[in-house]
């Protein structure tokens, strides 16, 4: 079992997986968790994120997120959809 | 008749064509369990001793084939959809799951990407 390809899907273990520095603030005892607010879509879901909030930039909005154990390896960027679903509208005055 | 992972097989077909009925059974996996089991490329099923049998379907029986493995594919599928991927939402939609254009040519995507895959 290669350890490294369990972080990197797919991706060269050469390259590491892609580690962006967020900033991750720690919530003290009693204190609220602030969600961490990033335009890094590409940053790699670390095993240390879970349990953290996200705010994830797609463009317009930001989507937040609460990342579990599962999506440990997946980037941030696929769970902030980018596109909009078609939806057919007639045209009012024709 | 001869019994292959418990499935009733015509015999007079050749083994290698015979394994690749399974699902999850192409040329090279069947090229290679042949070769494993001391089977000639072109041997025809009824022409297997019963030690050549029984060690291919000890192999047979160890392998994910079948419904396990459409069973693991439905799982890995479900997965992606429940934690609200990308690729778990191109596959509810039916559409191509590695950014291929779906201006045209989609048709392998709309026939396979399901959330309840078949095939």
């Amino acid at each position: 079992m290669r350890a490294t390809q369990v972080l990197s899907k797919g991706r060269s273990a050469w390259k590491v997986p892609n580690i962006v520095a967020l900033p991750i603030v720690r919530p003290k005892a009693g204190e609220k968790l602030q969600p961490i607010r990033t335009q890094a879509r590409s940053a790699t879901i670390l095993p240390n994120f879970v349990g953290l909030r996200f705010q994830i930039h797609n463009g317009l909005v930001y989507h937040e997120l609460t990342v579990t154990e599962d999506m440990v390896g997946h980037k941030l960027g696929e769970f902030s959809p980018t596109r909009k679903r078609f939806s057919y509208k007639r045209t009012a005055n024709k | 008749m001869v019994l292959l992972a418990g499935i009733n097989m015509d015999g007079a077909q050749l083994a290698k064509l015979a394994l690749q009925s399974f699902y999850g059974i192409g040329p090279s996996v069947s090229q290679k369990l042949l070769a494993r089991n001391y089977i000639h490329p072109l041997a025809k099923l009824s022409s297997l001793q019963d030690k050549q049998l029984e060690s291919l379907n000890n192999a047979l029986a160890s392998m994910k084939i079948e419904n396990d493995l459409r069973r693991e594919i439905r799982g890995n599928i479900a997965r992606l959809r429940d934690l609200g991927t990308y690729r778990g939402r191109r596959h509810a939609m039916g559409l191509p799951v590695r950014g291929q254009r779906t201006r045209c040519q989609n048709s392998s995507a709309t026939k396979l990407n399901k959330v309840d895959r078949r095939g």
